[in-house]
């Protein structure tokens, strides 16, 4: 850390000075471009010759040695404030040719405070590493679809941290950004380098399905996200961050279900109550989908202009269908219409439950 | 005679308490566990409240002004004495968590302790920062004093932004001014963007800079880096840059008692930097006479009275006022003024006043309507609000709302409903929701108007519980 170096006199000077003495210009320069510390940016332009290109490479390379020094630094401390981010790759049945599959993932990552929770910085990294695990998550079997073992899955945190890092605003990231390789493990650590706190990857959860086979066409697999209380600017839903965050599997079922996915309005009122359904199960205490107390399904429905007064989520689901035409009256006996499978709801700072 | 119906108990402690803020009100009682008259917290919460607080809140069933309104009423121990010749400010330490916000709230206090002017606080003491649990709503901060030659300062420091803002709203914790601490070692970091979007946020006009660790650098021009970037930066975020006063130093050296210049000297500079920048918030007294109307008599043979306790000023009989609020806009003569039974010339804020309007009928005069300074306040209908959703922990909602949700507003004795929406230009404002819990910025629209201005607070409530409590950001109508 001390760098001790001979000092040159100067007569007007009371302190000695550095004869290859980084100009405060390139200084702030390099930072306006990486947002290290001072100390850091003088380091790396005082090791490159003030050339500020071999500073920033030199600075990558630096990142990986006292970065990760920095980060083992700040590792014990507690990290309680942080992000729940979504990222939803593939919508399900309906979006794209029309047989999409389903790919969604959910993350966690805690600060130490909620100043940082709402800094770009940070949330820039929640965000790329919910793509990286969304982009990862195995598909289930198709078989499986209704049955037993849940199809959103924890991903291992050690193997998410591996991972190399993806950026969820596509390829050709800034060099600047010190980010552009690597794994998620490394690009936490640098992202700990600047902000000087500890960040933790505390959870992560995907869910992937291949589209539903053309054979069975009366079944649709959607997936829903909603997060709450993001500080800064908004976010399109398939990037929601916030303090709370839910990812919700949703199954449609009707005879008529390709005919009424290929009209463009029945795909937008589709996706206005799944936002509503995910809304409904971050905005509520929602403790299972049914059967218990306080569930999902028994909730008055909080769908603007869509539910009426004190109707019931399921009340209002079964109407939306009808409405829609996802079930008629002349299908008989098999029940059809939308329903929430499985979802998955976690708020920042909870207790981590993590694989 | 005029009969009057005044709680005689509250008038008790008023002279002693009249110059005191609002904000340092609260502090005292977050300090001293004082018991509360007249608070925010305090109206919010009836149900929770003591007997005598539970009675003051049907009657005032609105908060104070910021940032700051009406006195403390209640008792002090008797061993501690607040002096009050000096002027009270609230500020507030802002920083990263590794720059030594902590390290200079300790240090400020101790170097203020060997003038006089403080008790010395530890470090450990500091950071412990007990989760209070005011009235309900639950508070995070630490709570240091000190004065100087000029003033008494409260000093705040608050970990997040949420536990800034919440305090902000409800009155828990005013700030006044802030110091900014950055270190020297780093410079401004990422998050300090955020510090500053808060202080602008909480209506923060002035900082004051603490460039701390300027002993672990070994080149001075760096420290010039430091001040340029944050000037910049300050400028950025429509402070003055140019003028804002930065103090370079070492808090630590100024804790363990070593390196005067780099230590307690620079605390003393800090010191005399925040008496001569930061602005001192506007005293009740000086600010234009308001008195809410809580009941109104007819006395035959001399007219209508209306009673109220004075939020702020001083109105002298015979002064012209004005009555506004609930559909009324109308001015009149103040002849009378009585207290306890007993005329008076001059009524202030704190005084419970019988205020005798001239030529005004029974039937113009309800409560909820104010008599103000003529001019001094508008009558609005819509406005919008930073607005503080009680969790249901605090006694809130357990559900989410979204717009078009129709509490009732309470804003000092009024109580109004209203329709909450978002601000124009928001995004999907339609689908967007409130949790209990959450800070927002809403608009207000109430179905009658009242009078009030940008900084005063109110609250909400929906079948007979508190669900949130704001504080008006701006007028629209």
């Amino acid at each position: 850390m001390l760098r001790v170096r001979p000092p040159v006199f100067s007569s007007l000077r009371l302190y000695s000075q550095f004869a290859e003495n980084p100009s405060l210009k390139l200084v702030a320069q390099l930072r306006k471009l990486t947002e290290v510390s001072i100390t850091k940016a003088r380091e790396a332009l005082a090791a490159s010759n003030n050339d500020v290109s071999a500073a920033l490479a030199w600075l990558q390379n630096d990142l990986a040695v006292s970065g990760a020094q920095k980060a083992a630094k700040l590792a014990h401390r507690a990290a309680g404030e942080g992000l729940v981010g979504a990222s939803v790759l593939a919508r399900g049945t309906g979006s794209g040719a029309g047989h999409g599959g389903v790919r969604a993932a959910l993350v966690e990552l805690n600060c130490e405070t909620d100043f940082v929770a709402r800094n770009a910085l940070f949330a820039r990294l929640v965000a790329d590493v919910a793509h990286t695990a969304a982009f990862l998550a195995e598909p289930a079997e198709p078989e499986s679809d209704s049955s037993a073992s849940s199809s959103i899955r924890h991903v291992p945190r050690a193997q998410l941290l591996d991972a190399p890092l993806l950026s969820a605003e596509g390829p050709a990231p800034s060099p600047a950004a010190l980010s552009s390789h690597g794994t998620v493990a490394d690009a936490i650590r640098t992202a700990m380098a600047k902000l000087g706190e500890n960040i933790v990857l505390q959870r992560a959860a995907a869910v992937a399905h291949e589209p539903v086979p053309r054979t069975r066409s009366e079944l649709g697999l959607r997936v829903a996200t909603y997060a709450h209380g993001q500080g800064g600017a908004p976010l399109p839903p398939s990037q929601a961050q916030g303090r709370v965050g839910a990812l919700a599997l949703i199954a449609l079922k009707s005879p008529r279900l390709q005919a009424l996915l290929g009209a463009s309005e029945f795909r937008g009122d589709l996706e206005r109550v799944e936002r509503a359904l995910a809304r409904q199960i971050v905005g509520f205490d929602t403790p299972a989908i049914r059967g218990e107390e306080g569930a999902l399904y028994g909730q008055p429905f909080m769908m603007p202009g869509g539910a009426l007064e004190g109707e019931t989520v399921e009340a209002g689901l079964g109407r939306w269908a009808r409405e829609k035409q996802l079930i008629l009256d002349t299908d008989g006996g098999d029940t059809g219409g939308i329903q929430v499978m499985e979802y998955l709801k976690w708020t920042v700072g909870e207790s981590p439950d993590a694989t | 005679m005029l009969r009057i119906q005044l709680a005689s108990f509250k008038a008790g402690a008023r002279r002693a308490n009249l110059s005191k803020p609002a904000s340092s009100r609260t502090f005292t009682v977050a300090r001293h566990g004082v018991l509360p008259t007249r608070s925010l917290l305090a109206t919010t919460l009836p149900s929770r409240a003591t007997p005598l607080r539970g009675l003051y809140a049907l009657k005032y069933l609105s908060p104070p002004l910021v940032p700051s309104a009406v006195p403390v009423r209640g008792y002090a121990e008797a061993s501690t004495k607040f002096s009050r010749a000096k002027p009270h400010m609230n500020i507030g330490t802002i920083g990263h968590v590794d720059h030594g916000k902590t390290t200079l709230t300790a240090a400020i206090t101790k170097v203020l302790s060997n003038l006089g002017g403080a008790k010395f606080t530890n470090y450990a003491e500091i950071d412990k920062a007990p989760e209070e649990k005011a009235r309900g709503i639950t508070i995070n901060s630490a709570h240091v004093e000190y004065e100087t030659d000029s003033r008494h300062y409260g000093h705040i420091d608050c970990p997040g932004h949420a536990d800034y803002i919440k305090n902000m709203i409800t009155g828990a914790a005013q700030m006044d001014g802030a110091i900014i601490v950055v270190s020297a070692t780093d410079g401004q970091m990422p998050q300090t963007r955020e510090h500053l979007l808060l202080a602008r946020q909480v209506g923060i006009k002035r900082l004051v800079v603490f460039v701390n660790k300027v002993d672990q650098i070994s080149d001075p021009e760096m420290l010039e880096l430091v001040d340029m970037e944050m000037r910049e930066l300050l400028s950025t975020y429509n402070f003055d840059g140019d003028n804002t006063p930065i103090v370079m130093g070492s808090a630590l050296a100024a804790l363990e008692g070593r390196n005067p210049e780099t230590g307690e000297q620079k605390i003393v500079e800090l010191i005399k930097a925040c008496d001569d920048w930061l602005e001192l918030p506007a005293r009740d007294l000086e600010k234009p006479f308001l008195m809410p109307v809580e009941d109104v008599f007819s006395i035959s043979g001399r007219g209508t009275v209306a009673t109220g306790r004075v939020e702020r000023g001083i109105a002298t009989k015979g002064a012209e006022v004005e009555v506004v609020g609930l559909g009324a806009h109308f001015k009149t003569t103040l002849t009378g003024i009585e207290m306890f039974h007993k005329e008076l010339d001059r009524g202030e804020a704190g005084d419970n006043m019988g205020a005798l309007l001239r030529g005004v009928k029974r039937e113009q005069m309800k409560r909820g309507q104010v008599i103000i300074a003529p001019g001094s306040m508008k009558p609005i209908t819509k406005f919008q609000a930073q607005i503080y959703v009680l969790t249901k922990d605090e006694g809130g909602r357990f559900n989410p709302f979204m717009a078009h949700y129709r509490p009732q507003l309470f804003l000092r004795t009024a109580d109004v409903t209203v329709g909450l929406t978002w601000p124009e230009g928001t995004t999907d404002a339609e689908e967007k929701m409130v949790m209990p819990g959450d800070n927002v910025e809403m608009v207000c629209d109430l179905v009658h108007d009242v009078a009030a201005e940008v900084g005063s607070r109110f609250t909400l409530r929906e079948g007979g519980k508190t669900i949130g409590t704001g504080i008006v950001t701006k007028v629209f109508e």
